[in-house]
């Protein structure tokens, strides 16, 4: 089992050095997207909010499963999180900003209680413990009396504009975009990397594995929370199949694996090319999984390293021979 | 003075198989202690519980003092023991310099941030890793993983450093260098425990030796002492002891062992009077490397080859391309007349030329039998039985353990079953890089043995050795490789009367 884990996990590439150039290129494609609302419609914020959106929860996945070993399957736990801690506080009369902290805080913590128990799995036993986060935490909303049952919670805070949602996904997204780079140019980034590919000889070394662990799994968590609240705006009511739902985990991933795990675009190159998939077989809702499904898989028998990964290798593979 | 590790009764069993046995051993400040013993004798074993990979079933370990057997390695770390692994696991996707930053930056001690690259630069220039500091790890070839082990562990800044056999696989000049370094590591680190089968390194660095055999004490003394003692001698040491008489071998085993062998050959009649292989100017060039410049040589049916040189040399770069493992950048091999270029290793060895590789791919998640059919998938069912019976006539052990996992084995059993494995196939020809890797003097002497009577029968082969008296005493022909060239070649008699000469070309 944990073999095919690490055949999984061998494909992903070593992330490249971070410097002070992604930072600046980060700053530029930011101001290029935040003028988006005055040249485009309606539709296009919509586009864009997806990709952004999915671009966020994958690159924030990513930190856990790509770079430091942790394939989660647990995405929706902390997004359906997020989703109710948004539409409980907005509606106890918080401020949004303060509600999405509250959202990541929450999801840290749920982190932080559930580590003991997972982080004693390893490989594909983790990955397969994840799964139940999510569906324990749906029941839970379900049966317990705070949460509105199956009918859910309306949000009362006003709905917010199309290009108000953009905006706030856009913030969002350099959010994470930040705090990937940041901690890729970390001691955590070597951590994570060591963790990911021997956990024996990185405690060997010194690294406080659970630890290491701990931080990537929460902070990934912390973010995915963070997109998960401002989905909750943007439905205007939360449910617990909707923020619990499995298709946000089977989303994240595959954009992560069409993408480029354990790269620093991958996520966002695969949140393009889903969103943009979904849009073009709008007309067909009936073959749009189908399609994305064979994707998924012609990627993973020819692009093991995703779009981005199989892109900058052959870069590399160009370089070493000229 | 108190001892600064101290082991009381400790015993470590994995399933049935009991690797340490309530051993007690004490490391005294500023002593080098040497560790030695046959091969699955507990060595790595013991290495592992000092420094926390490996909880024993019952015993302590002190360090400084304190009891630390309930702490995590990477504490154990923290407090300053560092340790290699045998088998060298760098973290392949890491560069060389991030492998060594990662230890210098969790390590007991602080580094800032303007510190962490001299220092790391400082440990890699002493080390010889300075060269390959920005590239991936996985690339580094098995002796530069073993020198990143002890780069790993030096940048822990420890305390007492525990080292597994750091020393294999090195000709005598670098042997000698390595001495050199830990000699001057002495200053540096309190204490150091030293596993080594390379006696030069014990004699000259340890100020005590321990021996193990089956996870027991057998004895701790003076390394002198320890070596000149005829018990040592029988049991580890074999035909390298001082008091060594031409071994007296046990002629029936000996010729029980031949008669099972000749299951394992396949001797193909000669095709015409062409030699069995044939390499023609074979050039490879690794990105803008060249680690093999013309090389040209022929083997005859049942010869014998040794092939010679320092590392870095070429001599992997050769096997490897004998394999089929290493696309030629020009220049053909052919054996028996075919040309092998641009085949698959599996196609190669369907021809009849096996390999036993340096860094040696054993199967986890197959058994040691299964790892052994592997080496020889094609032939039929009783056929296979009958090798099986031969490669463990050789390797008993193997036999005892043959339903574990390929991995659950100390490294010179894991070393044996390749051999094991490569001769599997029946082969024509073997190429074994780096035979004697972790093996134990006395298993050497074994596997030499084992490998004459192969000889005999009239297999060909092209031994990789660092041990030249031990290549020489068997090969028909050497050769010597420096920087991707044969500089030397000639009759193993004509070598070693001009040693000098030798020791020249082996840097
Ligand atoms: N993971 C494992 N699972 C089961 N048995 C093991 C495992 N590792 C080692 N052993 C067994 O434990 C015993 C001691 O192994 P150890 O690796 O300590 O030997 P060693 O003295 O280091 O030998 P070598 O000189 O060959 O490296 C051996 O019999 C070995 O087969
Ligand atoms: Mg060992």
């Amino acid at each position: 089992m944990k073999n095919g884990m690490s055949v999984l996990l061998s494909r992903i590439a070593t992330p490249t050095r971070v410097g002070r150039r992604d930072f600046i290129i980060v700053a530029a494609l930011a101001a290029i997207a935040f003028v988006v609302p005055y040249v485009a419609g309606t539709y296009q914020q919509e586009v864009g909010f997806r990709i952004l959106q999915l671009g966020a929860l994958a690159a924030a996945w990513n930190i856990a499963a790509g770079y430091t070993g942790l394939v989660s399957l647990g995405s929706a736990a902390f997004f359906g999180l997020g989703v109710y801690t948004m539409a409980l506080a907005s509606n106890a009369g918080l401020p949004i900003v303060l509600c999405m902290i509250l959202a990541a805080v929450v999801a840290g913590l749920f982190a932080l209680i559930v580590s003991p128990a997972l982080f004693r799995l390893r490989g594909l036993y983790f990955t397969v413990g994840t799964l139940a986060l999510a569906e324990a935490l749906r029941i839970f909303v379900v049966n317990s009396p705070w949460f509105g049952g199956q009918a859910g919670i309306f949000l009362t805070a006003r709905a917010p504009k199309a290009f108000e949602l953009y905006w706030i996904a856009l913030a969002i997204a350099v959010l994470v975009i930040v705090c990937v780079l940041v901690l890729l140019r970390s001691r955590w980034s070597y951590r994570m990397q060591a963790v990911r590919d021997d956990e024996d000889v990185a405690s060997q070394l010194g690294v406080r594995t659970y630890r290491t662990k701990l931080w990537a799994f929460g902070l990934s968590g912390a973010l995915i929370a963070i997109v998960g609240s401002v989905q909750a705006l943007n439905q205007g009511i939360v449910q617990p199949n909707g923020g619990f739902g499995i298709s946000w985990t089977i989303e994240i991933v595959s954009v992560a694996i069409i993408g480029g795990m354990g790269t620093k675009v991958g996520p966002w190159i695969g949140a393009v090319f889903i969103v943009l998939l979904g849009e073009f077989l709008i007309q067909f809702p009936e073959i749009h999984m189908a399609v994305v499904g064979v994707v998924l898989v012609l990627v993973i028998r020819f692009m093991p390293n995703g779009i981005w990964g199989t892109f900058t290798l052959a870069l590399q593979k160009e370089r070493n021979f000229s | 003075m108190t001892a600064v590790l101290q082991l009381t009764s400790i015993t470590k069993s994995y399933g049935g198989v009991r690797a340490l046995d309530s051993l007690s051993l004490e490391v005294a400040p500023g002593e080098v202690l040497g560790v030695i013993g046959p091969n699955g004798a507990g060595k790595s074993t013991l290495i592992g519980v000092i420094g926390g990979a490996l909880t024993p079933n019952s015993g302590s370990v002190t360090f400084d003092g304190r009891d630390i057997s309930k702490l995590s390695s990477a504490d154990r770390a923290r407090m300053g023991i560092g340790r290699t692994y045998q088998i060298p696991r760098p973290f392949t996707r890491m560069t060389v310099a991030d492998n060594v930053r990662l230890a210098a930056t969790n390590s007991g001690h602080h580094i800032s941030q303007r510190e962490l690259e001299p220092f790391v630069g400082g440990i890699l220039d002493r080390l010889g890793l300075a060269p390959f500091a920005h590239e991936t790890a996985g690339k580094l070839p098995l002796l530069r993983r073993k020198r990143l082990e002890l780069a790993r562990a030096l940048a822990l800044k420890p305390r007492v450093l525990l080292l597994d056999e750091i020393g294999a696989g090195l000709v005598r000049a670098e042997t000698d260098e390595l001495i050199t370094i830990i000699q001057s590591l002495r200053t540096e680190v309190e204490s150091m425990v030293l596993i080594e089968h390379v006696m030069d390194v014990i004699s000259r660095c340890c100020d005590r030796t321990a021996v193990l055999d089956f996870g027991k004490l057998v004895t701790v003394d003076e390394t002198p002492k320890v070596l000149a003692d005829p018990v040592v001698a029988s049991l580890y040491l074999g035909s390298i002891a001082d008091s060594a008489e031409p071994t007296p071998f046990d002629e029936d085993k000996r010729a029980g062992i031949r008669a099972s062998l000749t299951s394992l050959v396949s001797v193909a009649k000669p095709v015409s009077d062409a030699p069995l292989l044939a390499v023609d100017d074979v050039w490879v060039r690794y990105g803008g490397l060249n680690a093999l410049k013309g090389v040209s040589f022929d083997v005859q049916p049942g010869e014998c080859i040794a092939l010679l040189g320092a590392n870095g040399a070429g001599k992997t770069t050769m096997a490897r391309a004998l394999a089929g493992a290493v696309p030629l950048t020009s220049g053909t091999i052919s054996f028996a007349g075919k040309s092998i270029a641009g085949l698959r290793p599996d196609e190669v060895t369907a021809l009849g030329v096996a390999q036993c590789m340096e860094g040696r791919k054993i199967f986890g998640t197959l058994s040691i039998e299964e790892n052994l059919i592997a080496g020889g998938l094609d032939a039929r069912k009783h056929v296979k039985a009958e090798r099986l019976e031969a490669v463990y006539s050789i390797f008993p052990i193997l036999k005892q353990r043959r339903k574990n996992s390929g991995t659950a084995l100390s490294g010179g059993q894991q070393q044996m079953l390749a051999i094991g494995r490569a001769l599997m196939s029946a082969p024509t020809l073997v190429v074994f890089d780096e035979i004697s890797l972790g093996l134990s003097p006395i298993a050497v002497d074994e596997v030499y043995e084992a490998l004459g009577a192969i000889r005999d029968s009239g297999v060909a082969m092209i031994i990789v050795e660092q041990s030249v008296e031990r290549a020489l005493a068997l090969a028909d022909r050497a050769m010597v490789l420096s920087q991707g060239e044969i500089t030397l070649e000639g009759m193993p008699s004509e070598l070693l009367a001009d040693a000098r000469l030798l020791s020249s070309y082996l840097g």
